[in-house]
């Protein structure tokens, strides 16, 4: 069987995007406004999409170890590798945390300081949305994943040289998987509000963490379709065959309806309810950004149930890859419409407010572009405004570059191990899985 | 499915494995199998007896298009034109509120619609008695049966043959 080795072009290819991807972030730095909220929502989107990705593919190797799951153990490595991401997850957020403290963002109205003591509600929540609690909670949280995922993969690699096919690896990965279910499924919640959910900081959702997983997991599993498509098209993970293919199209077609589920859930709940507070959220986005409001509701649930309703569509390849772009760029405009709205908004807030109280902000000459900024934020608080009220092409290339770079680490990962994992007791029934 | 009032020539086997195998060799002497009969869904068993794909499901989606617009249309024109009401200061015509209600239509109606199609596709229905081949093909047996009416005796020697050959545990003749 073939093992993984990563060429000179993929490697070319992959450095030429993270390029482009450096490349639009350093235009995106230069063209913005003082504190860059482009920059920095740009930054915050894809390193959480993609932290998150990881998370869930280590969170669906832990259940299917527990559930006695044994399909999906020729391309498992794909899943192994993806978790390893995790260690480059925390080094990307530790650069917002540094953005934090080092003033360079208003990405989170709570750090600021004059309107926690101006803001009741800002201030009722001191207590947990302040840079302390996010920067213990992002290292431990992300250290305890990576941990866990060392450790699942580091095991699952011993399992190479297991002839007699035994159980007894597999017993001590089922125990750190028992172990790491419940503390990802509640770790992953804290994470998501302290990332995504606080960029609306009066805001606040009880469903939200699970609609931003389901979003992950949907993108996960789309992103391994595309990368299993890929590689075996290159001769690799020969043994993956339609019928991997038809249950990760399953997979597809059942978390885009459980995500819309969540979706809806929490919009309706909200919308029935008719609390002012709540219902911000979704009036902002309704009203100032249509397209992606309606538009990940079209790409993430009508077209992938439609194309993906029928047996044989999750059998062609040709479908399975167009869904699975349109669901992977639904998800990640589905992060970007989480985010973006939120931090324009707080930068509005703080940048044209009252922002002479910043510390940075002694500087007259700041301070001046400050106020020419505001002017030019109001006016852009109701109309379109690019990078904003939709992705344009910088966003799309910082996608891209990040994209290269975790794809780039999931290859390195996959070169380092065994691509068939010949010792698990489970391959024989993966080798023969049949739908 | 078989048709009434006629002879069917069957061996049964106790195992899946073995009748899967049986139904193989059979395919590869070609012997005209007249219909397998199990207890349950046989994986794999399917292709080897050339059956094509179920097109339930095809009726399944109708049903619930039929359903889906059954409860929108509904509601529309009952909050707009029979009764409109206004609750919780909402708009007559509120689509977040329809959603799950149509959402459970869709499912009422492709479910049911899907199983009124499969009892009257096969015959079976309340008060609907079908007479079984042997008792024990709804418990844990299983049967390869081949046309007794319309094959020659020498054809029938050679059913017989491969049924003993093949490991059916007993080989009966039962008109039905």
């Amino acid at each position: 069987m073939k093992e993984f080795q990563i060429s000179g072009r993929q490697k070319s290819v992959l450095f030429g995007f993270m390029g482009l991807g450096l490349l639009c972030m350093i235009i995106t730095f230069i063209i913005d406004d003082a504190y860059q909220p482009r920059f920095w929502s740009n930054f915050l989107i894809n390193s959480v999409f993609f932290t998150g990705i990881s998370f869930i593919a280590l969170f669906i190797l832990c259940a299917k170890a527990i559930a006695y799951s044994g399909w999906q153990t020729v391309f498992k490595r794909l899943w192994e590798a993806y978790s390893m991401f995790l260690i480059v997850g925390l080094v990307l957020m530790l650069i917002v945390i540094i953005g934090i403290f080092g003033g360079f963002h208003h990405l989170y109205h709570w750090t600021d300081e004059h309107s926690l003591q101006t803001d009741k509600i800002l201030a009722g929540k001191a207590g947990f949305l302040n840079p302390f609690i996010y920067t213990l909670f992002t290292i431990v949280i992300v250290g305890v994943w990576y941990f866990f995922a060392r450790k699942v993969r580091s095991l699952s690699i011993s399992e190479d040289h297991n002839p007699g096919m035994t159980f007894d690896i597999h017993r001590k990965i089922k125990k750190y998987s028992a172990a790491f279910l419940p503390i990802g499924g509640f770790t992953s919640a804290a994470v998501i509000w302290l990332w995504v959910m606080s960029v609306d900081a009066h805001w606040y959702s009880t469903l939200f963490a699970w609609y931003a997983t389901a979003s992950w997991l949907v993108s996960m599993v789309a992103l391994t379709i595309l990368i299993l498509a890929y590689l075996k098209s290159l001769g690799y993970f020969q043994n993956v065959t339609n019928e991997h293919f038809h249950d990760l199209g399953k997979y597809v077609f059942g978390f885009s309806i459980f995500w819309t589920y969540l979706w809806f859930s929490q919009y309706m709940l909200i919308w029935y309810g008719n609390v002012g507070e709540e219902t911000i959220y979704f009036k902002m986005r309704q009203t100032q950004y249509p397209a992606l409001f309606y538009g990940i509701l079209i790409m993430n649930f009508v077209l992938p149930f439609f194309i993906l309703l029928r047996n044989d569509t999750k059998r062609k390849m040709g479908t399975m890859i167009a869904t699975s772009i349109i669901v992977l760029i639904g998800h990640w405009l589905d992060f970007f419409l989480m985010i973006k709205p939120g931090v324009l908004h707080t930068y509005h807030e703080v940048a044209g407010g009252h922002g002479e109280s910043h510390s940075t902000l002694t500087n007259g000459e700041l301070n001046a572009r400050l106020v020419a900024d505001a002017a030019h934020g109001a006016e852009h608080a109701s109309s379109f405004q690019m990078g904003f009220t939709i992705p344009g092409f910088l966003e799309f290339g910082t996608f891209l570059g990040f994209l290269a770079l975790f794809l780039y680490f999931t290859f390195i990962q996959l070169n380092k191990a065994n691509l068939v994992p010949k010792g698990d007791p489970y391959i024989g029934e993966s080798l023969h899985h049949h739908v | 499915m078989a048709k009434k009032n006629q002879n069917l020539l069957f061996g049964l086997y106790d195992d899946e494995e073995v009748l899967l195998k049986a139904v193989k060799e059979a395919n590869t002497d070609h012997l005209d199998i007249h219909d397998v009969f199990s207890p349950f869904p046989v994986h794999g068993l399917d292709p080897l007896l050339g059956l094509s794909e179920s097109r339930l499901h095809i009726a399944g989606f109708f049903y619930g298009a039929i359903g889906t617009l059954t409860a929108f249309l509904g509601m529309t024109w009952i909050f707009t034109k029979d009764w409109p009401m206004i609750i919780g200061g909402k708009p007559y015509w509120s689509v977040p509120a329809f959603i799950p209600i149509t959402f459970e239509l869709t499912v009422l109606f492709a479910s049911i619609g899907m199983v009124v199609t499969f009892y009257a596709i096969n015959g079976m229905g309340p008060g609907v008695t079908n007479e079984v081949l042997h008792n024990r093909l709804t418990d844990d047996k299983f049967a390869i049966a081949f046309d007794a009416d319309h094959s020659t005796e020498e054809d029938l020697k050679k059913y017989k043959a491969f049924l003993e050959r093949s490991g059916a545990s007993e080989i009966q003749t039962k008109e039905i």
